[in-house]
């Protein structure tokens, strides 16, 4: 029923987002260090990086040690990750502790649109955050935070429920309330709805 | 003769190339990968006396972002000599297409907007005001279809007319495109850029380049000096670049939220009507038992149909061995022949029958809105919404429900669901309690055995709601659109759900009844009903019952097999109805067989797994033993 996130696309996007943020070339063993996850998902993005052109992997003659490099491709694409975890984790201090920020930002720049980063940097100088959606009366709006724990909050983002995404009420429910992002219905508990906090669209 | 020439600029999958060749005719080759057109492609077009040039860029989303494509573009742009430019604009991401617009018109290059996708704007209810937008941007905007060549001709006598003398136009007003409009601080600081701009490019834009540190831009600078001193005194407003790009796209949404108008779909206001029904508090969960009803009566109906075909096949095919009877290896043979034939029998048919309907229902987009109304009532036992699905699959076979627990988030919500399989009867119990229960005790008794289930289902799932505490997983689930199901895409799913049923069970199922035969053979099952005689004494039934209820075990469908091997084909007689009932109970609450037991060691381990089995199979013997003396009083 549920699409399960898309775990090598997660680990390609970090993977280049590691080596971006060091100016030369890294040992391959590192990277697998630095991404928890286990390392035959770790080689199988590597292989794709490669064959996608956006990484080199070069091993130096003495040790036979093996480096990784992104090329000018990957360069642009890890800027690209690299800019969104920032505005993200930017965003996100705003609302909650450094330590929280980085998480979200962590786990919601592989699911954000350059659009929607947009709407984040704008959201970013409003001082009105919104109510929560429990307490939101209008039809449409603007969802600017989801409190969630990280689990949940990687769920919900999977699904396309994300900050900066338009928002419409559909409907109540006896458990829940029945909402419409990216034209995709959905269910929502009222324990996530009162945890998310929406802005009224006209006033985005 | 006269020259044009014309840039056409627009995001990727735009329908950019498409557009070029309905303008120049097919030169180009058009791909629907995106960035087909890396290099700038030209090509030349001879209309009314005037040779035009067409020049395709590669598809980028702004002209700030410095990629390669973007790089391209604005090198074309600013450094050939172009007379005009047509955009292309998505109709279907109007917002992100003005972006680039807002971006373009700041260059004061003469625009045509090329509108794309309009009428796929329109089928999905997207309607957008494009004499309101040609008003607000004062571009001239022209609808097209590259596919259909529509609205191609009007283009190009549109940019003939708008491109001769462009500056012309703009220099008296009557073209002079939208310009956004910024922050103070920030058009201060573009006022002070501009006084040192040298060139033909616009003053305005290149001042807002270079605040947007565009370090091309810089060579236009008399002196670069300035740019400090623009920046001076804005120490509060550290992010210009950002600031600009944010006020250009919230101008672009501005812009297109005033031209746009959503309305809601014909399909969607009958979705809506819908789901105001399924979803009600009162009509939507009657629904949904009414129709779980239904879909079993159905069941129960073709099953037995189907059942009564296969069952013949098979005896007619078993009593084709009777020849080998006598031998012990044709006695074990014949078991395991047996218990294959209850497998496909009872169970193929009508656990095939089952997944599919499910798979219907799902398709149809029912089976969302059946888990939430559930839900509510789930929640009360402490059970995720999500648990609805696998507990359903439970009464097909409980073997690939466990599987199916899967789609839970955590192992403890999984396991909690998964014990709840000991009151979940399969297909192998529901056919001990039509087959045996109702056949020889009638209907009542059989609905009986069906509500102890239910209630002694409910017991436990409140008592582990009140001895463990999970943290209840909330309801989070897309409610998909309604719409027609494809019958290939059903048979595909109720295949997946079958195939650890028919790769995994139905061998076992002739492993276990080989194994029965075995045990009955060399005599080994009668030892167990000395030893084992205190539980049939609990549960008030015949000593020899023990042998159904212990290695029905084995294989399940055999069960009332073995219940007549023991007692005689008259049941009915050796048995009162009350201990047909005890009988049923008795062998229908637990974890069923060794193949669930098997599915839960692979998923839970195996100390969690025989933990739940052998707790669960002794809490269905208090259970029946329970009920039969409460009923015993009266």
């Amino acid at each position: 029923m549920n699409e399960e996130p898309d775990i090598l696309k997660i680990v390609k996007e970090d993977i280049l987002k590691v080596v971006g943020g060091k100016d030369e070339k890294i040992p391959l063993k590192s990277i697998e260090v630095d991404t928890a996850v286990s390392s035959s998902i770790v080689s199988e993005a590597i292989k794709e990086l490669k064959e996608e052109g956006l990484i080199e992997i070069s091993s130096e003659k003495e040790t036979g040690e093996e480096y990784i490099q992104l090329t000018k491709e990957g360069r642009v694409r890890a800027n690209v990750i690299i800019k969104k975890h920032d505005i993200l984790e930017e965003y996100f201090k705003e609302r909650r502790s450094e330590e929280e920020a980085i998480k979200a930002a962590d786990i919601l720049e592989h699911y954000i649109s350059i659009e929607v980063i947009n709407t984040i940097k704008k959201l970013n100088t409003f001082k009105d955050k919104g109510i929560p959606l429990t307490e939101f009366k209008q039809e449409e709006g603007l969802i600017t935070d989801i409190n969630l724990n990280i689990e949940l909050f990687e769920r919900i983002v999977s699904m396309g429920i994300c900050p900066g995404e338009k928002i419409r009420i559909i409907g109540q429910i006896p458990n829940g309330i029945i909402i419409e992002v990216k034209n995709k219905k959905f269910a929502l508990d009222k324990e996530i709805a009162r945890k998310m906090k929406v802005l009224e669209y006209e006033k985005a | 003769m006269k020259k044009l020439k014309i840039l056409l600029i627009g995001q990727p999958n735009v329908g950019k190339s498409s557009l070029f060749n309905a303008l120049v005719g097919p030169k180009v080759t058009v791909s629907n990968y995106p960035g087909t057109t890396v290099e700038v492609i030209k090509a030349k077009k001879k209309i009314n006396n005037t040779e035009i040039e067409f020049v395709d860029t590669p598809g980028i989303y702004s002209i700030s972002d410095r990629t390669e494509e973007e790089k391209v573009t604005e090198s074309v742009l600013f450094e050939e000599e172009v007379d005009g430019a047509i955009i292309i604009v998505d109709a279907l991401s109007l917002e992100r297409s003005l972006y680039i617009v807002l971006q373009i018109l700041e260059a004061e290059i003469p625009v045509i907007i090329a509108l794309n996708f309009l009428e796929d704007a329109q089928k999905r209810g997207i309607k957008i005001d494009c004499e309101k937008l040609e008003k607000l941007l004062n571009v001239p905007i022209v609808s097209i279809n590259p596919l259909t060549k529509k609205g191609i001709n009007k283009l190009v006598e549109v940019a003939l007319k708008e491109f001769f003398e462009p500056t012309r136009r703009i220099e008296d007003g009557t073209r002079q495109g939208f310009k956004v409009k910024y922050d103070d601080h920030i058009e201060k600081a573009i006022n002070k850029i501009s006084t040192e701009v040298e060139g033909k490019l616009p003053k305005r834009f290149i001042a807002i380049r270079v605040l947007e540190e565009d370090e091309d831009f810089y060579k236009y600078l008399k002196d670069k000096r300035v740019v400090r001193e623009a920046k001076e005194g804005l120490q509060e407003h550290p992010k210009i670049a950002e600031d600009i790009s944010i006020t250009r796209y919230g101008t672009a949404s501005f812009i297109a939220s005033k031209v746009t108008q959503i309305i809601p779909l014909k399909k969607e206001k009958s979705e809506r009507k819908i789901d105001r029904i399924l979803l009600h508090k009162i009509w939507g969960p009657l629904i949904t038992f009414l129709s779980l009803l239904a879909i079993f009566a159905i069941l129960l109906w073709l099953g037995n149909l189907t059942q009564e075909v296969l069952m013949g096949l098979t005896e007619k095919f078993l009593s084709s061995f009777d020849a080998v009877e006598h031998s012990i290896i044709g006695m074990v043979l014949i078991q395991g022949l047996t218990g294959l034939a209850g497998g496909i029998s009872i169970a193929l048919p009508y656990v095939f029958l089952f997944y599919f309907l499910l798979g219907l229902l799902e398709d149809v987009g029912i089976l969302s809105r059946f888990i939430v109304n559930t839900e509510r009532f789930l929640k009360k036992i402490g059970l995720p919404g999500k648990s609805f699905i696998p507990l359903l699959l439970g009464l097909g076979c409980t073997a690939p429900a466990i599987r199916a627990t899967r789609v839970l988030s955590s192992k403890k919500e999984q396991f909690r669901t998964a014990s709840l399989f000991a009151f979940v009867p399969c297909s192998s119990r529901i056919a001990i309690i039509m087959g045996i229960v109702g056949f020889y005790g009638g209907g009542l008794l059989a609905f009986s055995v069906f509500a102890t289930s239910i209630v002694a289902g409910l017991i436990w799932a409140f008592g582990i709601k009140k001895f463990i505490q999970i943290k209840n997983e909330p309801l989070l689930l897309e409610l998909p659109p309604y719409r027609r199901p494809l019958l290939k895409n059903v048979f595909a799913k109720s295949w997946i759900r079958m195939k650890d049923f028919v790769y995994l069970v139905i061998p076992l199922l002739a492993l276990g009844g080989m194994a029965y035969g075995v045990l009955e053979i060399t005599g080994l099952t009668n030892i167990i009903i000395e030893p084992f005689s205190p539980i049939t004494r609990w549960l008030g039934l015949p000593a020899v019952t023990i042998i159904p209820l212990v290695f029905g075990f084995l294989q399940k469908d055999l069960t009332g097999a073995m219940l007549i091997s023991v007692i005689g084909s008259e049941i009915s007689l050796a048995l009162t109805p009350i201990q047909i009932y005890t009988f049923g109970v008795a062998s229908t609450i637990g974890i069923p067989c060794i193949i669930a037991l098997g599915m839960l060691i692979n998923e839970f381990g195996f100390k969690k797994a025989t933990v739940l089995t052998i707790t669960s199979i002794i809490y269905g013997f208090l259970f029946a033993g329970l009920v039969w003396r409460i009923i015993s009083i009266f």
